[in-house]
């Protein structure tokens, strides 16, 4: 998806040599024909946008393209490289934390005289890279050269809420065509997806260690997603905490300072553990692994497990090592925190009050200043299950608005409301507020928010003459989506 | 007039001739030039007798603190506007006029500066009442009277000295509402007039009439905040009698009963009326509560309460219900209250409780007090203060860490009354590994619970195993430090005290007001 929450790489190169003319063939122009959802109205869709991309050939006749280029597709066209045809591709997998998808095209002749692309390894920085891509607008391939400037763990844009590996180049970023082979010595070093406001002639790419996790991945034909250890790490420098720790002086070992609420880790680990190793990786004290020559995130090191594996650990607990075996698994706890793409928003109409769960989506409708203007919203989704996890709900409910009608004509609030009860019933997620209108047999259906106990009523059998005119008035075909 | 003299004698000793003829003229010229002068005199009195007299410049000099740094403060010289209303008081807003050392006042907008002293403020009202002990200062200068704002016949104007000059500027009558004060979060009554004036807000008298009906304390673009005149007098007349201790509010969350529904479920009969009760929290003064959540107040010391809140105000008309807690009544007086609660009607007494700032979890201002700290080896404690948010900038509502900010939704409670944050590290080798921390809030210190900074220096007098335990708020951010206690402790303290030019380790000021 090519929007303005992100800003795509468009990493382009000039052909340097007869193995990148000969890679170019195998570079897919994409044109996608999205519509996404209205989150605060969710029954509607916004118009359907057209949106350029690029993606590259690889083995088993697919087709590999950043996520937000394909997401929300009504419809995907490829072209190959001078190939004035269009041919139809549909999605197979799609990994949005990773930002990866496959594409399948159903016409055989699509990959008629196309050869795969290889996958090389990450590369080194300061080396040189060629990415291949077509530029906003641009019929052509274009090329450009680039340097290899830093590989960090950087926030992956598309998902908004997690951070893997990434490498930055001084590719200048053209809008336009995601999902380009970064190409180095003749083997797919990574795919181009993001760059950053504010810094120019800087591009991201995904390099092969994530690519070769996505592709792992779905090798049983389903996408998981990257796994979680639900570990907050932290740097373990100071000598006062080492000496109290028990730690020897050696600059190994970082501190488990809180952990996410994952039972697998929750059980194993515990704050004030020290990680000396994770899988292969000894953890430094500033919380860092060694990975190919480069010093990055300790939390680098639980991503590459696949889900459901575990990872041997090595934690420094009560004075002595121990060897731990530590299950990771993906957590969905987060989930409403980061964007989503997977499903249609979940709603419910009732009397003209619409209900939906709260999630980065729909705050994202209320504006730039939402954090401001609407903290209590903002609170809920970010900050509640860490600080008070016993009243933090599954799914928090929002009153996103209110549909006009004479049976609600005398409900002041105009929504952005989060919802505590209805007709008494504590409201955990969508499906309690169906339960607690439906199950209602008092006159007046009383609707409670969590803004200082504020509340609204409806007449009950009012309520249930007018529905079906107001979903038939507002154009809304059904009265939910759970 | 001397020169015409001077001249005219010339012109008597060069000609006798002329001498007898000029005579009869001379008398005429003197009697026209003693006329002329007698006419200029009165003339610049009438001038004088106008709001020359009665407007002065107030040069207020303050210090002002860096809640980045709170051990370090500037100083800061404003100038704003006092309208002279009795016998040695010049009325003017309270703003800036807090941390003050120096206060001077000019009469006629140029000229010589004159000592002056604050002889009563009152930081919730907005309020100030300033003097000159000098009595030549007083000299020409007159005292107005206040006037209502509501009965004038529309014509407004707002007078303030500027580059040496009388301005006097025309301005719109637009509404009376109630609106929080300049300087605390209580509602009050508020005089909105329109103007092409800029830059006003600082004690401008409205005149109307001849008379002051409100004084400025902001400006929105064209739209100019006012202090009623009648509200003014209220409160200084309470403040001369002794009743008058700060402005009392109603400590509860109410709705309004817009939605006939509501009021159904509720079993009110007759006509939609009354605002519904939704909240009451714990008061910090002890009192009673008096009112419950789902309570419709009906009427408030004899006012009618519509459905969306609003009384028919006597003098300003429709107002929110909340300006019946300072009309005329303050902190500790009683409020009559009319109430519907569990199928029945009820009269009930309800005491007003006195606004306090540190009655809020994040203090919404901290007047006449230095920034309190606290360093421990290179780390800066400091409360959670709006001030200290403030320093974000003048978008600090937005600009501040979110979570920070937020805490000032949240209320004071008996186990969580208020907030220290570890604001900053200075870096040493002590703190090492934890430079790059700030903005966390500090649960427990060596397992003793910390609210305040003396707690928090009582609770590091605990130390175990020789190393302080330092916990922080659950969240998304760092939850425990452990630093050396004991000799490293205090010498890396003195270290960073020397290294970054800080004179004290620690302030516990204690407030002035």
């Amino acid at each position: 998806m090519l929007n303005n929450r992100l800003i795509i790489a468009l990493i382009c190169g000039w052909a340097v040599g007869s193995r990148a003319a000969d890679a170019e063939r195998s570079v897919i122009q994409i044109t996608s024909y999205m519509q996404q959802p209205v989150w605060d109205a969710p029954w509607r869709f916004e118009s359907v946008q057209r949106a350029g991309g690029t993606g590259f050939v690889i083995k088993g006749k697919r087709i590999m393209t950043n996520a937000h280029v394909v997401s929300w597709a009504r419809q995907i066209i490829v072209h190959r490289y001078q190939d004035p045809r269009p041919y139809v591709a549909e999605v197979e997998f799609v990994g949005h934390d990773c930002d990866l998808a496959v594409l399948t095209v159903e016409d055989k002749r699509f990959f008629e005289n196309l050869e795969p692309l290889d996958f090389g390894e990450l590369p080194k920085v300061r080396s040189a890279v060629l990415t291949y891509g077509y530029p906003a607008g641009g019929e052509e391939i274009s090329y450009t050269r680039g340097v290899v400037s830093r590989i960090q763990l950087e926030p992956y844009a598309h998902i908004g809420n997690r951070q893997f590996l990434s490498v930055q180049t001084d590719a200048a970023i053209n809008p336009g065509n995601s999902g380009g082979p970064v190409i180095q010595d003749e083997r797919v070093v990574g795919v181009a997806f993001q760059g950053t406001p504010g810094l120019e002639n800087t591009g991201f790419f995904i390099p092969q260690p994530v690519i070769e996790h996505f592709l792992k991945d779905i090798a049983d034909n389903r996408y998981d997603g990257f796994p979680q250890a639900g570990a907050r790490v932290v740097p373990l420098e100071n000598p006062a905490y080492r000496t109290l720790l028990k730690l020897p002086d050696d600059n190994i070992g970082a501190r488990v300072d809180s952990l996410l609420p994952i039972p697998g880790s929750e059980k194993l680990l515990h704050p004030d553990d020290v990680l000396l190793r994770i899988g292969q990786f000894t953890v430094s004290s500033d919380a860092t692994i060694l990975y190919q020559g480069n010093r990055l995130s300790a939390a680098l090191a639980f991503q590459f497990a696949q889900h459901g594996e575990t990872v041997p650990i090595e934690v420094w607990r009560d004075g002595c090592k121990q060897e731990l075996a530590l299950p990771l698994n993906i957590y969905e706890g987060d989930w409403a925190g980061g964007f989503q793409y997977t499903s249609l928003p979940r709603y419910f109409v009732y009397g003209g009050l619409v209900f939906t769960p709260l999630s980065l989506d729909y705050l994202r409708t209320l504006g730039r200043n939402a954090e401001q203007s609407n903290s209590d919203l903002y609170y809920e989704l970010y900050y509640r299950r860490y600080e008070d996890p016993a009243k933090a709900r599954p799914e928090p409910i929002v009153l996103t608005s209110v549909l006009a009608d004479a049976v609600n004509a005398n409900v002041s609030t105009r929504g952005r409301m989060l919802v505590d009860k209805i007709n008494g019933v504590r409201i955990e997620k969508l499906e309690d507020v169906v339960r607690a209108f439906q199950s209602s047999t008092g006159d007046y259906d009383v609707i409670e928010f969590l803004s200082h106990h504020s509340f609204e009523c409806l007449d009950h059998a009012d309520v249930a003459k007018v529905n079906a005119g107001i979903l038939k008035t507002y154009g809304l075909s059904s009265d939910r989506r759970l | 007039m001397s020169n015409f003299f001077f001249n005219l004698d010339i012109q008597l000793h060069n000609s006798a001739r002329v001498a007898k003829r000029l005579r009869g003229a001379i008398i005429v010229l003197v009697f026209i030039a003693i006329t002329s002068f007698s006419i200029c005199a009165r003339a610049q009195e009438d001038k004088l007798a106008g709001w020359e007299r009665s407007i002065v410049t107030i040069e207020v000099s303050r210090k002002q603190y860096d809640y980045y740094q709170p051990w370090s403060k500037r100083t800061r010289r404003f100038q704003k506007i006092g309208t002279v209303i009795g016998e040695r008081q010049i009325l003017t807003t309270a703003d800036e006029l807090f941390e003050r050392t120096l206060i001077r006042l000019q009469k006629g907008g140029r000229g010589r500066w004159w000592l002056g002293e604050v002889t009563w403020l009152d930081y919730h009202a907005n309020l100030a009442l300033v003097t000159v002990s000098d009595e030549n200062f007083w000299r020409d200068l007159k005292p107005v009277s206040f006037g209502s704002a509501a009965k004038s016949d529309g014509g407004y104007q707002i007078v303030r000295w500027r580059e040496g000059k009388l301005e006097n500027r025309r301005a719109e009558f637009s509404q009376f509402t109630v609106r929080d004060s300049q300087l605390c979060p209580l509602d009050i009554v508020t005089l909105e007039v329109s103007s092409e004036i800029q830059g006003v807000g600082w004690g401008e008298p409205v005149v109307a009439n001849s008379k002051v009906v409100g004084i400025l304390w902001a400006q929105e673009t064209r739209t100019c905040m006012g202090i009623p005149a009648s509200f003014i007098q209220s409160i200084i007349d309470a403040q001369k009698k002794g009743d008058y201790h700060g402005l009392g509010y109603f400590h509860f969350f109410w709705q309004p009963t817009e939605n006939p529904a509501s009021l159904a479920r509720l079993k009110v009969p007759g006509e939609p009326r009354g605002v519904v009760v939704i909240d009451v929290p714990e008061r910090s003064d002890g009192g009673p509560k008096v009112l419950k959540p789902l309570d419709v107040i009906f009427r408030i010391d004899g006012f009618d309460l519509d459905i969306q809140g609003d009384y028919i105000d006597p003098e300003f008309g429709p107002l929110l219900l909340e300006n019946l807690a300072t009309r005329k009544k303050w902190a500790g007086d009683d409020v009559k209250m009319q109430i519907w609660r569990d199928g029945k009607q009820l009269d009930v007494t309800y005491r007003l409780p006195k606004f306090e700032y540190t009655n809020s979890l994040v203090p919404a201002a901290n007047f006449d007090h230095e920034p309190d700290y606290l360093i421990v080896g290179g780390l800066v404690f400091q409360p959670l203060t709006e001030s200290y948010l403030t320093s974000w900038g003048n978008e600090w509502k937005r600009r501040a860490p979110f979570r920070l900010n937020f805490y000032r939704n949240e209320p004071p409670l008996k186990s969580n009354p208020a907030l220290v944050l570890l604001s900053q590290v200075l870096p040493d080798s002590y703190n090492i590994g934890y430079q790059e921390q700030r903005y966390l809030v500090v649960d427990k210190v060596n397992g003793q619970p910390v609210h305040y900074l003396p707690e928090l220096q009582a609770a590091l007098q605990n130390a175990t195993n020789g190393v302080h335990v330092i916990e922080f708020a659950k969240g998304d951010s760092l939850r425990r430090m452990v630093l050396a206690a004991g000799d490293t402790e205090h010498e890396a303290t003195a270290r960073v005290l020397k290294r970054y030019g800080i004179a004290d380790g620690f302030r516990f000021a204690e407030a002035k007001n």
